[in-house]
C-alpha cells in the first residue's frame, strides 16, 4: 500500500506513515568469493601500488564502500531520531556539516533533504535494512554504491593538489575537519569531504563517480606528480 | 572626398603627411531628416552608407551614443563566414560575404579582408555528420565548402594537436576557403567615411533617450541635444536593443549576455586561418600584428556590463590549450567584454514593428560582426521601402509568435 | 567573480557551482491550448532583458541542486537579494526607487533646515 518512494503528497496518509515501508531492498552485493574473483573497482587500472617514502601526497582508492543516498524531510517528526537509531550517528541538520564515526560509518549533508552515507561495503545492506527499519512516512533510500567510488588523499602537499583543482575554498579555516561540499573539480564534479586532520596533516576524501573515475584519477596523479606520489594499493 | 591611392601616399609625403582632410564631418544636427539610424556601428554606418549610395536617400542621421564603432564592433573577433545550416540564414551571410569580398575597392578603404578560410572542427561522430549534412547543405546553397579529414587539417594548421591521444580528438572539419577575418576599426571607418562623402550627417555623443511618436507612428527621436525629426527610424544598437525596445514602448525576445574576447602578445606568423571548435569551445586565430585573437562562449546571465566572468576566461584558455598544447606559455595581453543580443533562435531580428515607421535590427548575437556589409544592405532597402527586404522576410520579429524560428544554434556554434 | 548566497545551502559560494537559468518568476499558462498565439509565443519567448534590477532563476547545480532566485543589478552585477522558490523578490526596481525617492528627499529637508538655521543667524 504505502510506497516510499511516492511524490504524491496526498498518498502519505497518517495511516500510511505508521507503517513500515513495503519498498523491496535487494542486496546488491554479491557472494563474497563471487565479489572477489569478479568485482573490479573504477580506479583498479589506474592505483597500482606505488611507494615513495618522501612523497608530498598519498592517494588511496577506498573501493567498494556502500554509498547509500537518503532523502527525507528532517521536519518530519522522528525522522532524526530514526537516522541516528539506523546508524548510531546524528543526522546532520546544518549545511555541509559531515558526521563520522571510528567504525567507518560516515553522514553528509547535501542538501536540506538529502544526505550521502556511506558504510562498510559488506554491511551495506544491514544498513539500508536498518533505515528501512527505523524510518517510516516520506523518504526515500537508494543504493548507490555501484556507481561511485572514494578516493584518498593525503599528505603534506595534499591540499596544494586542491587548490590546482578546484574553485572551493580548502583553507583550514575555511574547509575545516568535518566539513564536506559538493565541488567542481578540473571540470569535473565530485564531493570533497575533509575527514581528519592528525599532526597538521590532513586526509580529504573525494567521493567520485564512476563515469569520471578515470578522467579524475588521471588528473590527480598529473596534479601530485610534482610533489612525488605515493599510492596506496 | 579625397581618394586614398598609392599616388596620394606620396603626394603626403611630402608634405609630412599634415594636410590629409578630415575622415568625416561632425555636424551640427538639423531639426528633421528623411531617416535617422540609432547607434553608429559598422551595421549602423553599413546602413546609411547603402541608403545614400543605393536609394538616393541622403538627408540622413546616424546618431550615437559614444564614438563611431565603439560597441561591439570594437569588441569582436572580426570572422566572416557564410557557412549557416538553414537556407534563409545561408543566403543572409551569403549576400554579406559577396559585399565583403568587393568592400575595399567599394569603400576605397582598406577593410583588410583576409579570405584565410575558416575551420570548423568535429571532435565527435555526431560533430562529423552535423558538419556532412551543413556542408551538404551549404553546396546546395551554392556556398563553398569542404569536409576534411584528420590528416587535411593537420597540413592546414601543423601547429594543432590532431593526435589520437587528446581528450577530444580531432576526427575532421568544415573548411570554408571564402571564409576569413577583416579589420573591424577599419569596418566602421570605411562605412562613416564613404557615408559621409555621400552627405550623411555622422552625430556623435549624442545619446537617443526616446523615441516620439503620433498617432502609432514614429515621429522623431529625443535626445541628449534635444528633438530630431524624422517619418524613418532604424535602430541598430547591439548590445543596447532591449532597452531601446522598451523605449519604444514593445519587448523583444532578446536576452543581452556578455561575451568576452582575448588577444595575446605578438608571435610570429604561426596560424594563417581561423580555428573554431563548438565541442572544445573555443576559437582563435592570429591578427596581421601577430596576437592571438580568441574567445569561447557567453556567460549565462543577462549582463550589460561590458565584462565577463573569470571562470569563461579560465575555460576558454583552457579550451585553446587542449587544441593548441604549444600556445601553453602565451601570455594574454588583454582582455575585454561586449554585450551580445541573443534570440531564442539565435537569428537576427530584421524588422518593422508595432510602431509605423520605426525598425529594428538586432539580435546577431555572437556574430553579427561577419554581416556587417549585408546587414546595412538589406536593412537600407528595407528603410528605404517601407517593408522587409525579401532576404529579411523570414527574419520579422512576430516569427516568435507565429512559430516560424529558424533554428541556427548548430551552425551558429561557439560564439564569436 | 561572483559570490552567490544560495538560500538553502546557507554559504557563500563560487559562481562556478552555479547556473543562470534566465527570469524568475514566469508562469507556464494553465491552458495552453486556450492561448493565442502572441500568448503562447509571449509566454515562450519574450524575457525581460532589463539594464538594472533583474529577478532571475538560478541553480545550485554543483552543490545542494535547488532552484532559487537572485535579484540581481545587470549592470554592477551586484546581488542584492537571494530567495527561496515560491517566495517573492522582497527587492525590486520599484522599492528601490522609493527608496531612493525619499532619501532626496530627506536629503533636501535637512539641507533646507540648515539654510534657515544660518538665515536665522545675525
Amino acid at each position: 500500500m504505502s510506497d516510499a518512494t511516492t511524490l504524491d503528497p496526498q498518498a502519505v496518509t497518517d495511516a500510511d506513515a505508521a507503517t513500515r515501508s513495503q519498498t523491496s531492498v535487494i542486496d546488491q552485493r554479491p557472494a563474497l568469493d563471487v565479489h572477489l574473483q569478479t568485482a573490479r573497482s573504477p580506479l583498479a587500472h589506474l592505483f597500482t601500488a606505488r611507494a615513495d617514502a618522501n612523497a608530498g601526497v598519498v592517494l588511496e582508492e577506498k573501493a567498494f564502500l556502500g554509498h547509500l543516498m537518503l532523502r527525507g524531510d528532517p521536519a518530519q517528526s522522528g525522522f532524526a531520531e530514526a537516522v541516528e537509531v539506523a546508524l548510531g550517528l546524528a543526522l546532520p541538520l546544518t549545511s555541509s556539516t559531515l558526521n563520522l564515526n571510528d567504525a567507518g560509518v560516515s553522514i553528509q549533508w547535501l542538501a536540506p533533504d538529502e544526505w550521502l552515507i556511506i558504510v562498510p561495503g559488506e554491511e551495506a545492506f544491514a544498513f539500508e535494512q536498518a533505515l528501512h527499519e527505523q524510518l517510516s512516512g516520506r523518504y526515500q533510500v537508494v543504493n548507490v554504491s555501484g556507481g561511485q567510488t572514494v578516493v584518498s588523499l593525503s599528505g603534506a602537499q595534499a591540499r596544494q593538489v586542491l587548490m590546482k583543482s578546484t574553485p572551493t575554498d580548502v583553507h583550514p579555516r575555511a574547509f575545516p575537519v568535518g566539513r564536506g561540499v559538493p565541488a567542481v573539480f578540473a571540470k569535473a564534479t565530485l564531493i570533497l569531504r575533509h575527514v581528519s586532520a592528525k599532526e597538521g596533516e590532513s586526509e580529504f576524501e573525494l567521493v567520485i563517480r564512476r563515469s569520471f573515475a578515470d578522467y579524475l584519477g588521471r588528473w590527480l596523479l598529473d596534479a601530485s606528480e610534482e610533489f612525488g606520489v605515493c599510492i596506496k594499493a | 572626398m579625397q581618394r586614398y591611392s598609392g599616388f596620394g601616399l606620396v603626394k603626403h609625403a611630402l608634405s609630412h603627411h599634415e594636410h590629409w582632410q578630415k575622415v568625416w564631418r561632425s555636424p551640427e544636427p538639423k531639426k528633421e531628416y528623411d531617416v535617422i539610424i540609432v547607434g553608429g556601428g559598422g551595421h549602423g554606418l553599413a546602413t546609411a552608407y547603402y541608403l545614400a549610395k543605393e536609394h538616393g536617400i541622403t538627408n540622413i542621421a546616424v546618431i550615437e551614443k559614444g564614438w563611431l564603432g565603439g560597441g561591439n564592433t570594437a569588441r569582436n573577433t572580426t570572422i566572416v563566414r557564410s557557412n549557416y545550416l538553414w537556407d534563409e540564414s545561408a543566403a543572409l551571410y551569403e549576400h554579406s560575404m559577396k559585399l565583403w569580398e568587393g568592400l575595399s575597392q567599394d569603400l576605397n578603404y582598406n577593410v583588410m579582408f583576409s579570405q584565410r578560410g575558416v575551420l570548423n572542427l568535429g571532435h565527435t561522430l555526431q560533430d562529423m555528420r552535423d558538419i556532412q549534412r551543413r556542408v551538404n547543405a551549404n553546396r546546395l546553397q551554392g556556398i563553398d565548402g569542404e569536409v576534411l579529414d584528420t590528416q587535411q587539417v593537420q597540413d592546414l594548421v601543423p601547429a594543432m594537436d590532431c593526435s589520437a591521444s587528446t581528450r577530444y580528438p580531432v576526427l575532421g572539419a568544415s573548411w570554408q576557403p571564402r571564409g576569413g577575418v577583416a579589420r573591424h576599426d577599419a569596418v566602421a571607418w570605411g562605412f562613416a567615411r564613404g557615408a559621409d562623402s555621400l552627405g550623411v550627417d555622422l552625430i556623435q555623443q549624442t545619446e537617443v533617450t526616446g523615441f516620439r511618436k503620433q498617432d502609432g507612428a514614429i515621429v522623431g527621436v529625443e535626445t541628449s541635444r534635444g528633438f530630431i525629426g524624422a517619418k524613418r527610424v532604424g535602430v541598430v544598437t547591439a548590445g543596447n536593443s532591449g532597452v531601446m525596445a522598451e523605449k519604444a514602448g514593445f519587448r523583444l525576445p532578446l536576452e543581452s549576455h556578455p561575451l568576452q574576447a582575448l588577444v595575446s602578445e605578438p608571435l610570429k606568423p604561426i596560424l594563417d586561418t581561423v580555428v573554431m571548435s563548438n565541442h572544445v569551445h573555443g576559437y582563435v586565430s592570429q591578427s596581421d600584428k601577430g596576437d592571438l585573437v580568441i574567445g569561447a562562449g557567453i556567460d549565462g546571465y543577462v549582463g550589460y556590463g561590458q565584462r565577463g566572468s573569470y571562470p569563461t576566461i579560465e575555460h576558454t584558455v583552457q579550451a585553446i590549450i587542449e587544441l593548441f598544447p604549444i600556445f601553453s606559455r602565451v601570455r594574454m595581453n588583454r582582455q575585454w567584454g561586449g554585450i551580445v543580443d541573443t534570440c531564442p533562435d539565435a537569428c537576427p531580428i530584421i524588422s518593422k514593428t508595432p510602431v509605423k515607421g520605426l525598425f529594428f535590427n538586432c539580435g546577431w548575437g555572437t556574430g553579427g560582426f561577419k554581416a556587417t556589409p549585408g546587414s546595412g544592405n538589406i536593412f537600407a532597402w528595407t528603410l528605404a521601402k517601407g517593408r522587409a527586404h525579401p532576404l529579411a522576410e523570414p527574419f520579422a520579429y512576430d516569427r516568435f509568435n507565429s512559430g516560424k524560428l529558424i533554428d541556427e544554434h548548430g551552425a551558429a556554434g561557439v560564439a564569436h | 567573480m561572483m559570490h552567490i548566497f544560495c538560500p538553502y545551502c546557507g554559504e557563500l559560494r563560487e559562481e562556478e557551482e552555479f547556473h543562470a537559468k534566465g527570469q524568475a518568476h514566469i508562469e507556464r499558462p494553465i491552458e495552453p491550448e486556450a492561448c493565442s498565439d502572441a500568448e503562447w509565443g509571449d509566454y515562450l519567448f519574450f524575457r525581460n532583458n532589463p539594464r538594472g534590477i533583474h529577478h532571475e532563476l538560478w541553480i545550485h547545480a554543483v552543490g545542494c541542486r535547488k532552484y532559487f532566485n537572485i535579484t540581481r543589478h545587470t549592470v554592477t552585477y551586484e546581488i542584492l537579494e537571494t530567495y527561496r522558490m515560491g517566495e517573492q523578490p522582497g527587492i525590486t526596481a520599484e522599492t528601490l526607487a522609493a527608496e531612493q525617492l525619499a532619501q532626496s528627499a530627506a536629503a533636501s529637508a535637512a539641507s533646507s533646515t540648515t539654510q534657515q538655521t544660518g538665515d536665522a543667524r545675525p
